[in-house]
């Protein structure tokens, strides 16, 4: 049985191409920061992202001035585009997190190739959403009053609204992924310093290093503070969205109020974080030649766990959709009807094409070993979850309990302006984050060289 | 070899004993069927449902394991193998709930109450022949899923055969898949629709987390008996099932608690009167009961590593947690009955008893003959790597 794993082992593609060494390893990552020369796709796309930032200043600038009137929201819909952005850019956050303290523990070697950059998606995608709800109020200066804090003016929040659970809930998830990155960071750091020649740099590495030396102490130390920061970031996996999930389903709106909302708005934040890290690993693996670091074997394991938490909000699907029949409510009936056939049925049904038909491609061994195909269906998974978002925000507000008070509804101009701004939030961090900062796992991927492919797997295939 | 004729023939005896138990108690509480025909029912819906989650969880945790690996399901396939074929009896102890099904299904009388105003869709839904059917079809998915991932799982184990063990990975993706969403429909039919009124769409997934926390439970017991002395070389693994165990217990604990914060949010005449009997009448009592030691405690105690790489203690977990198991199904199935007042009726342990028995009595034969192999230590303390 032994001999059958480890030929079955042998099988699978392996976790780092074979021949590298730890000198490669270390030359190849902190090359990428250290070099004097900026390739030129990298300018190119920083500028893009640079661009649409000015866009969401323009934006920002006018909503702040004007008011929230000119995004698209009116009564019956008061969410509109801001809340939908917000959970998806939320949801994009879990699947860094998911690798980097999950995959930990459950000692999943593989994931030291990636952990590093998608914890830095994480952290920026939880900086694009947290600007929404911010920007949503209307005076977002006066976002402070969402804290307890003791005041004049018989200000208190309350305490039963899960909006205010959110506030908690993003913060301590923002606080804690900046730590456990930045912790985990911290050994690389000292080899850029190491490695510098400028002396800025050093200067710059340096400091950010905290004089690590490598001793004993110190990583007997660091590695103690990263597994209970691991232990401390894996329930905030399930905790964030889950709270984001109460903010629609503690409401007893149909479509919204249904229990089934927390483990499913777990399971699609996953899935849509998967598949944004595919999104941006395909390209940039290719672009930085990394393909010896960043594996189809790594491809394929991403590739599994979409599968998985894709069917597992195809499960949501159905239940509410099941129960919107079983229950005989008429008003859980209409919502679905009204889904499926009303004026927003386009985008219903373009979501299960996206998030339920496509992605069962992946059943496909073919289709997992293949970058670029695995990159097309994250970007319909991508997609989808911004329109199932839309979906649940939108057709369950647009017509709900009183036919006098339905309304249509549709972003504005300002919306998109606002969305592609965080877009272009997102990619000059992450574009900044990989040309500064090493964004593999120098130290922890040479744990992996010249060891045997891995021995996890003991049976099955 | 030697070590393993003992065992196999402990199992031998225990199944000849569980089996004659069984019947016996059985055979009394056949006499209740007598006399208190409803109540038999009741009893007997909660111990069947608590007997299947044993089977059912076991299967679903032998294909996930079949599906992603793990030295935790190495150790104990052979054990989650042999309470996945338990499944026909299982089938064959659905049948006094068929028969019995208008004494026990309110939408199933003949004379529907005043006061109860079907939907239309339960005409089609939760008709006798519908319920039938479904029942039918989940089983035969059940028993055939457990048959052919036993065969192939046995046949790799035996071979090594890498065309066999993809085609099992495969079988088993697929079958998780068939499987929650078989439990899913089969929870809404045997449970849920006690009250047809009320719908909760997380209450699949109660049932399907409930019975991963109930096989895993049970691997872990029958594991620490198996292994007798060998148990101390096995630290590794009843940690690796321990972590489980407390992944289990959180989530069940989380998807409990979803439910709960949604329905009383939400505070609506169609959804709240599930927690209303279950709030009230003393039956808050067994609801705090589940809170404090279905997942206050275990998850606690499973913090330690001192319990988790015990055997012993952590069997004493798990078995605990098996109990608990059972308080939760009678708390979510018996307020429907009995919404005035918690009265446990003397069937209701009866029933459980001589359910288990027969249970047992085909678990430990099925073990009986797998277990040839002696518990993987050896091979295991060879491979173990640092964290």
């Amino acid at each position: 049985m032994t001999n059958a794993a480890a030929t079955h082992d042998e099988s699978r593609p392996p976790v780092l191409a074979p021949g590298a060494t730890y000198a490669s390893v270390t030359e190849k990552i902190s090359g990428l920061v250290l070099s004097r020369t900026t390739p030129r796709w990298w300018i190119l796309a920083f500028a893009v992202a640079f661009l649409a930032l000015q866009v969401f200043l323009v934006a920002t600038a006018y909503l702040v001035t004007t008011g929230t009137g000119i995004w698209g929201i009116r009564i019956p819909i008061g969410w509109g585009w801001a809340i939908i952005n917000f959970v998806w850019w939320i949801g994009i956050g879990h699947a860094g997190t998911l690798i980097s303290a999950i995959l930990l523990l459950f000692r999943q070697d593989w994931r030291t190739s990636i952990n590093r950059f998608a914890e830095a998606m994480t952290l920026f995608a939880v900086s694009c959403a947290g600007v929404f709800p911010i920007l949503h109020m209307g005076r977002p200066w006066l976002a402070y009053w969402f804290a307890p804090y003791p005041n004049s003016m018989s200000l208190w929040p309350q305490f039963r609204s899960p909006l205010i659970w959110d506030v908690f809930a993003v913060t301590t998830y923002a606080t804690v992924s900046a730590l456990f990155w930045y912790i985990g960071l911290i050994p690389d750091l000292a080899t850029l310093r190491d490695r510098a020649l400028g002396r800025a740099t050093r200067l710059i590495f340096g400091v950010m290093a905290l004089g690590w030396r490598g001793s004993a102490k110190h990583w007997h130390r660091y590695e103690t503070a990263y597994l209970l920061l691991a232990g401390l970031a894996t329930p905030l996996v399930v905790s964030v969205h889950t709270v984001v999930s109460f903010d629609f389903a503690v409401s007893i709106i149909p479509g919204w109020h249904t229990t089934i909302f927390p483990p499913y708005f777990v399971a699609g934040a996953i899935y849509a974080g998967f598949a944004m890290v595919i999104t941006l690993m395909v390209p940039l693996r290719r672009l930085l030649k990394l393909e010896d670091l960043i594996t189809v074997r790594h491809l394929q394991n991403m590739a599994k766990v979409m599968l998985a938490t894709g069917l597992v909000v195809v499960y949501g699907y159905a239940m509410e959709a099941f129960m919107a029949w079983y229950s005989g409510n008429e008003y859980e009936g209409f919502m679905l009807w009204n889904r499926m056939t009303g004026p927003y049925a386009p985008y219903y049904w373009t979501l299960l094409f996206c998030n339920a038909g496509v992605p069962q491609l992946l059943w496909l061994a073919k289709v997992r070993a293949s970058p670029w195909l695995l990159f097309g269906v994250a970007m319909f998974v991508n997609w989808g979850m911004w329109l199932e978002r839309y979906i649940i925000v939108v057709t369950s507000l647009h017509r709900d309990y009183l036919p006098s008070a339905w309304g249509m509804y549709s972003g504005t101009l300002w919306d998109v302006a606002t969305f592609v701004g965080t877009l272009g939030i997102f990619g000059v961090a992450m574009l900044l984050f990989v040309r500064v900062l090493p964004m593999i796992s120098i130290f922890e991927v040479r744990t992996l060289v010249r060891k045997p492919p891995s021995t996890h797997r003991v049976q099955g295939g | 070899m030697t070590a393993a004729l003992p065992v196999a023939a402990r199992l031998q005896r225990l199944s000849r004993t569980s089996h004659v138990v069984g019947l016996a108690v059985l055979a009394l509480a056949g006499v209740g069927a007598y006399v208190a025909n409803q109540q038999f029912l009741r009893s007997y819906l909660v111990a069947f449902l608590f007997w299947l989650g044993l089977g059912l969880g076991s299967l679903a945790l032998l294909m996930l394991h079949h599906l992603v690996g793990g030295r935790w399901g190495k150790a104990t396939a052979p054990i989650l193998a042999a309470a996945a074929r338990t499944l026909p009896l299982l089938a064959l102890l659905f049948v006094p709930i068929a028969v019995g099904l208008r004494q026990l299904y309110v939408w199933a009388t003949p004379i529907v109450p005043e006061t109860h105003h079907a939907p239309v869709h339960h005409e089609v839904y939760l008709s006798p022949a519908g319920f039938l059917t479904r029942a039918a079809l989940y089983f035969v998915v059940w028993i055939a899923l457990a048959a052919l991932v036993t065969r192939l799982g046995a046949a790799v184990a035996a071979t090594g055969d890498l065309r066999r063990a993809r085609w099992l990975a495969r079988v088993s993706a697929a079958g998780l898949a068939l499987y929650v969403l078989s439990m899913s429909f089969a929870a809404f039919d045997w449970g849920m629709s006690l009250d047809p009124q009320w719908y909760s769409t997380i209450y699949g997934l109660l049932f399907i987390v409930g019975q991963g926390l109930s096989g895993l439970a049970l691997v872990i017991v029958a594991l620490y008996l198996l292994a007798g002395e060998a148990a101390f070389e096995l630290a590794d693994r009843f940690h690796d099932l321990g972590n489980l165990l407390m992944a289990f217990v959180m989530l069940w604990a989380y998807i409990s608690f979803s439910q709960l914060i949604i329905i009383w949010s939400g505070n609506l005449p169609e959804e709240i009167p599930w927690y209303l009997h279950r709030f009230n009448h003393g039956w808050e009592v067994v609801g705090l009961i589940l809170v404090v030691l279905h997942f206050a405690v275990p998850f606690s105690v499973l913090l330690a590593r001192r319990i988790k790489r015990r055997g012993r203690r952590l069997a004493a977990v798990a078995l605990f947690v098996l109990l608990m198991r059972q308080v939760d199904l009678y708390w979510i199935i018996a307020p429907v009955f009995q919404a005035d007042a918690v009265r446990l009726h003397w069937l209701d342990p009866a029933l459980m008893c001589g359910l288990g028995g027969l249970w047992l009595a085909v678990f430990s034969r099925a073990l009986a003959r797998t277990w040839s192999v002696p518990p993987p230590r050896g091979g295991n303390a060879g491979r173990h790597r640092p964290r």
